[in-house]
């Protein structure tokens, strides 16, 4: 016994001296940012890979062209999280909701620290600041629109919906006046019109299958992009269409039928509120005051994956992201009004959408 | 509990009552194995000419009953297992290539999931299989063509002994972790029966220092959430040997799993608030009967696979009523016949032919939005349910000639033609050499080249919403040489070793990617130059009567690079290193044995895991960091008039390494599981 000990203890050594731990797992470090808090700014959204846990935030300045990427988890040491599908900023703090995190950051936008963080959600996607103390959350796959307190951060109370938990979902939302109107996209064909005094929503309207993105023009006319399902799908599948919504009494006003195989996305408005634009094997424009759709898009490129889209408020310029093979670093490309491409940089893995500081 | 009480009553009364003549009675406790040295350098059998296979040994699958074969192969192959956390998915893929890569049999019939193309071996447990081998390459195709990376063939064997046998073994370890397991075997001349069951459960609760999250400015020490297991499985054997040539045999292995899915490091969502589980209800049998003459033998088989897979989302509306969100429900039924027959003719002649066809039914259902009585069908309200329900037949035939012209030379050459749905593959030729070069030592050289084809799975055609009808089979033109040794003494030493250089291409490598709608769907999108070099060495010292070491290790270069064309303008991905794939891995094991008593040391490593295209090693976010991993387990082997008894500690992790196997799943700590082992000794008084 005494031989096996010495040969164990020997063992247990040499196995100690030999093959030691190569880890590197650990806290990250942080890094102190402190942007220029009067000038522009623009956040870029990057989803990262579903259930993979690699969402991130860029940060670009587009008067010193310089890009910082992965901003929040260099500035605060831990993880944005799963699939960051939007931020909006409001009373001084970016609100980042990450879906399937099921967590919103209010952060800093010139430090990029978190300063609030609401959880309690299964699903959020987008979030509406409707008072200092008041805010929306849309859920895909919950028939409800939560009311959150955005100082205490806490849960105070739902819009109920027709829809079920099951198949139920809300997702951007776009003010007017004391309305909020929100669009059901995912196997869901109506907007909803929410009093935000009542918390209740007021009226409904049936746009076709899938309303995706929803904007608002200088007339007040809400537009809002189908897109249409998918072939063979039992909820039915039809060709994406982009309608002019009269948002008072809710009616469709004006409807523009894409051709068939179309993949319309990612709606958006000029800072004038006068041009719309969005993502069909290009970047499409067309005026608020058309009657037709463009033929054509305004901003190709061969070999380029446009995935989402937005113009600077200040100068009009176009950004356009490029999720590659949606499993490396994306590009962001920017363009002048006039659609010249005027440079590009690298961000995060599918940078699915933007936010003006 | 119910089985766990059920396998200790079946045990007391049998052992109680039973007394048989039985070969299981072991009454040298000691671990000291005989070295044969005949064994070890004999020839290789005509048809394994030229073949490239790693076997694993017999203690390996025997070490303890809480290992899958996933665990096994993590500490006796240099093959990746891909482990998604602990009793969670777990999935195998050699030579820089994919899981759905790697073909997988069971006595014979492939379980490869038609739905999915992947096996997850976390749900085979090692103490069902009595016999593992990987086929590493172009010699898959000898078990089924499309294991572009290889093939993994799993087998149970008769117990080799006659009457009674029970074996009982209890585990209890961290976590909340117990495993049963109970195996009743009976043998004569003829007959051979053997009943196996397993029963795991798991809280699965470890905790970890979470780097990914911070609370209070601190980061916090988390739990392992929603992982819980509860596994059983059963296994009943039969085999009739008539004695003149044929053998009958019924292998039926019945599955029932429930596990929790492990939420991600990065998720804030209450895990009380919630239910995120999936279960499966898995039937597989295989009859088969076994006709063997001196010069040629007739193998039939006939099977059946049986799935019922669920997934379970259930949410609290926040009022403490919880609502089912996701319902998916999959079956997948599976009729399998297969007839192989093997000629010996003069001249060193072997010829061999295999006919083997399976029938895939298949129904996938996504009930989250299910159409229900009554819905407006123009309004919100409106319901669909969203899934697949395709048949598929498949028939793989194979004819192979081996010739060994001298004691020294061996030639085979194989081909095979598979047919998918409607559509043949094109014929898939291999061809096999190899040579002694030396007598002394048993040196001998191994080379083949073959052509290879994977045809889509039915999810990657009819999944919905984004499945893909075009899509076009994945190709492979593969090679390797290598060389292998072994050499022995008697009851003295032994040593064998191996090295091997691959190289092989794979064109049209189907990926799935995301679409603006949401949805993923499938391209055939890469061209993949997949080469490296795979070695393993092994060995047996008896440096005294009583002592015996034992070591085992591989290791594996694994280069696979993305050489198609640039998907896009900004595309940083070509010439780079395959997400998920690393570049080396590598495991030893060694054991002691003195006596009665035995300490086994495992050690496995793997280099770093891309998780992007681009290899980016920038960034804060997606790295998958190298790590070694260490376990070690001490037994020790009683033998008393009544029983066999051995006590087993199993320490894993023991460096307490935090790390990851997929990007963002927590792995445990340290962990213990002790076991106790008995065998009641049956034999006549």
């Amino acid at each position: 016994m005494k031989i096996l000990r010495s040969l164990l203890t020997a063992v247990l050594a040499m196995t100690l001296a030999v093959l030691p731990s190569c880890m590197k797992y650990g806290p990250s470090e942080e890094e102190e940012f402190n942007v220029d808090p009067s000038g522009e700014g623009l956040f870029i959204i990057n989803e990262g890979n579903y259930m993979y846990g690699n969402a991130s935030l860029s940060y670009y300045d587009p008067v010193t062209k310089h890009v910082e990427n992965e901003v929040f988890v260099r500035s605060n040491g831990f993880k944005l999280g799963d699939v960051a599908q939007s931020m909006t900023m409001a009373d001084g703090i970016g609100w980042v909701v990450v879906n399937n995190s099921g967590v919103i950051f209010g952060i800093d936008p010139t430090t990029f620290k978190e300063v609030r963080r609401i959880t309690g959600f299964t699903s959020p996607r987008y979030f509406r600041m409707i008072s200092p103390t008041k805010a929306y959350v849309t859920q895909i796959w919950d028939p409800r629109v939560f009311v959150v307190n955005p100082v205490t951060c806490e849960t105070t109370g739902y819009v109920t919906t027709d829809m079920d938990y099951d198949s139920g979902s809300t997702e951007m939302m776009v003010s007017y006046g004391r309305y909020i109107i929100t669009n059901c996209w995912s196997f869901q064909n109506r907007i909803l019109k929410i009093d935000t005094g009542s918390d209740s929503v007021v009226k409904s309207l049936v746009v076709g299958i899938q309303p995706e993105s929803m904007v608002m023009d200088c007339n007040d006319k809400l537009w809002v992009l189908t897109d249409g399902g998918f072939k063979d799908s039992d909820y039915g599948y039809e060709a994406p269409k982009l309608l002019r919504i009269d948002p008072d009494t809710f009616r469709i006003e004006q409807s523009f039928s894409f051709p068939d195989g179309t993949h319309a996305s990612r709606l958006t408005v000029s800072a004038e509120g006068d041009e719309l634009f969005w993502l069909d094997n290009g970047v499409c424009k067309m005026s608020t005051d058309a009657t037709h759709l463009p033929v054509r898009p305004f901003i190709s490129r061969e070999g380029t994956l446009f995935y989402g889209l937005t113009i600077n408020p200040v100068n009009g310029e176009i950004y356009v992201s490029d999720a590659v093979d949606y499993v490396q670093s994306g590009t962001v490309l920017r363009y002048s009004q006039d659609g010249e491409l005027l440079d590009t940089f690298n961000v995060g893995i599918n940078p699915g959408s933007f936010c003006w500081r | 509990m119910r089985n766990r009480c059920a396998l200790i009553t079946l045990l007391l009364l049998l052992s109680a009552t039973l007394q048989a003549q039985n070969d299981w009675w072991n009454s040298d406790p000691s671990y000291v194995v005989p070295i044969d040295a005949a064994a070890i350098t004999a020839d290789r059998p005509m048809r394994e000419i030229g073949i490239q296979k790693t076997r694993l040994d017999t203690v390996a699958l025997r070490d303890n009953i809480a290992l899958s074969i996933a665990d096994v192969l993590t500490f006796n192959s240099s093959v990746f297992v891909k482990q998604y956390g602990r009793g969670s998915l777990s999935t195998i893929a050699f030579r820089g290539t994919s899981a759905s890569h790697t073909q997988v049999s069971w006595n014979g019939m492939k379980i490869n999931s038609p739905m999915l193309g992947m096996t997850d071996f976390s749900t085979i447990p090692s103490y069902f299989i009595d016999d593992a081998s990987l086929l590493h390459g172009s010699s898959s195709l000898s078990m089924s063509g499309g294991g572009l990376g290889g093939a993994v063939v799993l087998s149970t064997e008769p117990a080799d002994y006659s009457g009674l046998g029970i074996q009982a073994v209890q585990g209890i370890g961290s976590y909340g972790t117990f495993d049963e397991f109970l195996r009743v075997t009976w043998g004569d001349e003829h007959w051979k029966t053997s009943t196996r069951a397993v029963f795991t459960s798991s809280r699965n609760d470890f905790t970890y220092r979470n780097y990914n999250k911070k609370i209070d400015g601190e980061y916090p020490i988390d739990t392992n959430r929603c992982g819980s297991i509860r596994d059983f499985h059963i296994l009943q054997e039969a085999y009739y040997n008539t004695g003149r040539g044929d053998r009958f045999g019924l292998n039926a292995w019945y599955m029932a799993s429930t596990r929790g899915v492990p939420m991600l490091s990065v998720d804030y969502r209450n895990n009380q608030s919630y239910i995120n589980e999936q279960g499966e209800n898995t039937l597989r049998s295989v009859l088969s009967w076994d006709h063997e003459r001196r010069s040629w033998k007739v193998h039939t088989k006939a099977g059946y696979n049986g799935t019922r897979q669920s997934y379970d989302f259930i949410k609290d509306k926040g009022n403490g009523q919880m609502v089912q969100m996701v319902e998916s429900r999959s079956r997948i039924n599976t009729i399998y016949g297969q007839a192989e027959a093997e000629f010996f003719l003069p001249g060193n002649w072997m010829v061999t032919a295999q006919l083997a066809a399976y029938q895939h039914f298949v129904q996938s259902l996504d009930r989250n939005a299910m159409m229900r009585t009554g819905a407006v069908i123009d309004g919100n309200t409106r319901k669909v349910a969203i899934g697949y329900d395709q048949a598929r037949f498949e028939m793989l035939s194979y004819a192979s000639v081996k010739w060994q012209p001298t004691q020294r030379l061996g030639l085979s050459a194989s081909l095979r033609e598979e047919l998918y749905g409607y559509s043949f593959t094109p014929l898939i030729p291999a061809l096999f050499a190899d040579y002694l070069l030396s007598r002394k030592g048993n040196v001998r050289l191994k080379a083949s080249a073959s052509r290879n084809f994977r045809f889509p799975t039915l999810n990657d055609l009819y999944f919905m919403p984004g499945g893909n009808p075009d899509l076009k089979p994945e190709k492979g033109l593969s090679y390797d040489a290598g060389v292998s040794f072994a050499t022995a003494k008697t009851d003295n030493y032994s040593l064998e070793g191996e090295i091997t250089w691959f190289d092989s291409y794979i064109d049209d490598w189907i990926v799935w990617i995301p679409t603006f709608k949401g949805y993923w769907t499938p391209r055939n999108v890469k061209q993949v130059h997949a080469y490296g070099i795979e070695t393993k060495a092994g060995g047996f010292w008896q440096f005294s009567e009583d002592w015996q070491l034992h070591l085992n290790g591989s290791f594996s270069w694994t280069p696979s690079i993305n050489k198609g064309d640039p998907a896009d303008w900004a595309d940083e991905a070509i010439g780079k290193q395959l997400v998920y794939v690393p570049l080396f891995s590598s495991s030893v094991n060694g054991s002691l044995a003195y006596r009665s008593w035995k300490l086994t040391y495992k050690w496995c490593y793997y280099s770093e895991r891309f998780t992007t295209s681009d290899n980016d090693i920038k960034s804060k976010i997606g790295r998958v960091l190298p790590y070694f991993m260490n376990d070690i387990v001490l037994e020790k082997r009683f033998v008393t008039a009544p029983a066999e008894l051995s006590l087993k500690l199993a320490v894993n992790n023991i460096f307490n390494e935090e790390y990851e196997s997929v990007l963002n799943r927590p792995m445990p700590g340290r962990n213990f599981e002790f076991f106790l082992e008995i065998r009641p000794n049956l034999r006549k008084r």
